[in-house]
């Protein structure tokens, strides 16, 4: 492993910020932390480039137990949230910035920028102040500034979180192709589920401080462990139903009945695209209380008694739908997970 | 009787235009004949009405305060500045005459003026060199937080907030070769009392410390401002790219805090060029006129050899000497901020 953390737990004050946090970083792997904010996604990569020593817990990098390693010592690279450019050096001195002590002559160094430069497009700007630069050529410096020394483990902490959501699109696509040429590990945390299944060969959910999950993309989109891990991964957000009754026969949702049996302690989730207008016979019928047009397909919301039910309508049936309908309905797919303690449907 | 027609003579009126009918209606209502006392007021009311008007009543309210700027401020500077061109001596009743530049010229030619300005100019670069050095050191260690900073810190901004002529004796007695602590320390070592003010290097360091005693806590406000406006994550990032901690300081802390120690340096620079009153309480300018700053010996020429119009024109030379150190100023981070491109 690469890296590694055991049982860290991170305090300040009162506020329990990691409480036992374990994740194991294979090499050469684009590994997602994906967590809602205040998760402590960020307190688990300062604790790994040594911003933060743990209270607790053993931090280890390529082998070895690195707790109170200095940070220059470490290593690692880090990409932040605000980019952190320097602002009274132009993005050449920025990007210079991590070289100027590792013994390198300016030649060498020159190359290197170029190098860089070229690889994240932005030859042309590297005489600009960093404050004359649009958003994702900021963006790019930061990148670049962090790849200029090879580091062998690149920490991305929501990178893309200021940017536009075009511009978040272009680089997400960039970042993978970052990934695949240099082959460096990179640690990528995240609170967009997109940003996480579109990159990472590898996802580790954490919510409240904890890493619930951990796994593929699809392990955890298809399989999630319980119900929490299922909310925070897929797109539109998955549906939770209680279940209203359990018997051998079958499993009665309050609004349909399903022919399979739920074990004690779990809730019904349907992802919104195993929900689909039904052609022959419907397992229910909803009303639409609220249409999100995505282009060709659109998420709808439907009330069937107490609960409100997300769809995906695709093509004829996005255009025809209308607000007040009554959609006939049918679950082709539905998993019983465990209900999360910390879960909140 | 009168209520019905005067109610719907109102209602008329306020269709047309309603200001002067209703005088009319007051008129009509009042007794026929006033005594003429009465009459007066309702003059003086009108005229408060006109005087009221909301288009003028901006006027009104900045009246007195303009008034008071230009009687005692801009007044006497112009009347200071035709003087300096007279022959005119508060203490004499002979009229003033006119001599053209011949104060100017006088004064350029005098060697004592040169002196003086000498005398300012050691003082103002030492005082203000040790000001924003201590300033500065203070704000460092005030940027970092420790147990009881705002305590200490409150304490580090009392001598800015003193009066100077509290400042002046406080330090006058600190010094005496009798009585004076500095005096009694050093008497512990030599056994002999310590004049410091005695000798000539000694009077300017004296008045060096108290001045930079007293505003070395203004330049620190000032660098500590542009010091906690540093983002944390600037730090951070540079801890991670393997900086240094001088070159952290050199690339992040210092171009934050530039242009405040510049503003510090111009604002301490024009305030100790025109220090009278520590100097003066301190050293009277003493021993001889070895401490006696250009402000004290206008003073001097002014109100000791009353020679007025002369003192007036050495005054306009101070002015036009903080000016030109203004312009230096002003042209700098004019120059500064267009090679930073803002």
């Amino acid at each position: 492993m690469t890296l590694s953390l055991s049982n860290i737990h991170k305090r300040y004050g009162g506020l329990h910020a990691l409480k036992g946090v374990h994740l194991d970083v294979p090499e050469g792997a684009f590994y997602a932390l994906l967590g809602p904010s205040s998760a402590g996604k960020t307190t688990a990569l300062r604790v790994i480039c040594g911003l933060e020593t743990p209270d607790e817990g053993a931090v280890t990098l390529f082998g070895q137990r690195a707790n109170d390693a200095p940070i220059q010592g470490r290593g690692l690279a880090m990409i932040f949230q605000s980019f952190a450019l320097y602002p009274h050096l132009n993005v050449r001195e920025n990007l210079a910035y991590p070289l100027r002590r590792s013994g390198l002559s300016s030649g060498e160094i020159d190359k290197k920028i170029g190098r860089v430069a070229e690889t994240l497009n932005i030859q042309h700007r590297l005489g600009n102040r960093t404050d004359q630069l649009s958003g994702g050529e900021q963006q790019r410096v930061a990148i670049g500034r962090a790849l200029i020394r090879e580091p062998q483990v690149l920490l991305l902490d929501e990178p893309l979180t200021n940017l536009d959501a075009k511009l978040r699109d272009a680089m997400r696509v960039e970042f993978k192709r970052l990934h695949r040429e240099l082959g460096i590990t990179m640690l990528y945390a995240t609170p967009d589920q997109l940003e996480a299944t579109t990159m990472a060969d590898q996802i580790a959910v954490i919510d409240d401080g904890r890493i619930i999950a951990t796994g593929t993309p699809q392990d955890l989109y298809h399989a999630p462990p319980d119900a929490r891990v299922a909310q925070l991964v897929g797109s539109p957000p998955v549906n939770l139903v209680p279940i209203q009754d359990r018997s051998t026969a079958g499993t009665w949702l309050g609004f349909a009945q399903l022919a399979i049996p739920a074990p004690e302690g779990t809730v019904c989730a349907i992802r919104p695209h195993d929900l689909t207008v039904a052609t022959g016979e419907a397992d229910f019928e909803g009303a639409v209380v609220l249409t999100e047009a995505l282009g060709d397909v659109s998420v709808v919301t439907v009330q069937v008694g107490d609960a409100q039910l997300r769809t995906v309508l695709y093509g004829a049936d996005a255009a025809r739908v209308r607000i007040g309908d009554q959609l006939p309905l049918k679950i082709n797919h539905a998993m019983y997970l465990p209900a999360a303690q910390c879960a909140q449907v | 009787m009168l209520w019905p027609s005067s109610r719907t003579s109102c209602c008329a009126t306020r269709i047309a235009c309603s200001k002067p009918m209703e005088k009319a209606v007051n008129q009509a209502t009042l007794p026929p004949k006033l005594p003429p006392a009465f009459e007066r007021k309702v003059e003086v009311r009108g005229f408060l009405q006109w005087i009221n008007a909301p288009e003028r009543r901006g006027a009104l309210l900045v009246t007195p305060a303009l008034a008071t700027l230009f009687l005692i401020n801009i007044l006497p500077l112009l009347w200071s500045f035709g003087l300096s061109f007279f022959n005119y001596r508060a203490n004499r009743l002979t009229a003033p005459k006119f001599q053209g530049l011949e104060n100017y010229t006088d004064l350029l030619g005098d060697d004592r003026v040169w002196e003086r300005f000498v005398t300012t100019g050691l003082i103002v670069s030492s005082s203000v060199a040790l000001q924003l050095l201590i300033g500065f050191g203070l704000a460092l260690l005030f940027a970092k937080k420790f147990p009881m900073r705002r305590l200490a810190l409150m304490f580090v901004l009392t001598p800015m907030m003193l009066s100077f002529v509290s400042v002046a004796i406080f330090f006058k007695l600190f010094y005496d070769p009798t009585l004076g602590m500095l005096s009694w320390f050093i008497s512990l070592f030599t056994g002999e009392s310590f004049a410091l003010l005695a000798t000539p290097a000694g009077a300017i360091a004296g008045i060096v410390i108290a001045d930079a005693w007293m505003w070395s806590p203004f330049v620190m406000l000032l660098v500590l401002a542009g010091l906690v406006s540093v983002p944390g994550y600037l730090y951070e990032a540079a801890e991670i790219d393997r900086a240094p901690s001088w070159k952290r300081f050199r690339t992040i802390t210092f171009p934050y805090v530039k242009s405040l120690l510049l503003l510090a340096l111009l604002f301490r620079t024009i305030e100790t060029f025109k220090t009278f009153d520590l100097v003066f309480l301190i050293t009277e300018g003493g021993p001889g006129s070895t401490t006696e700053t250009i402000a004290i010996y206008a003073y001097r020429l002014g109100f000791q050899f009353f020679r007025t119009s002369e003192a007036s024109a050495l005054a306009y030379m101070i002015l036009f000497v903080v000016i030109v150190l203004t312009s230096i100023y002003l042209y700098v981070v004019k120059q500064r901020n267009a090679s930073e491109g803002v």
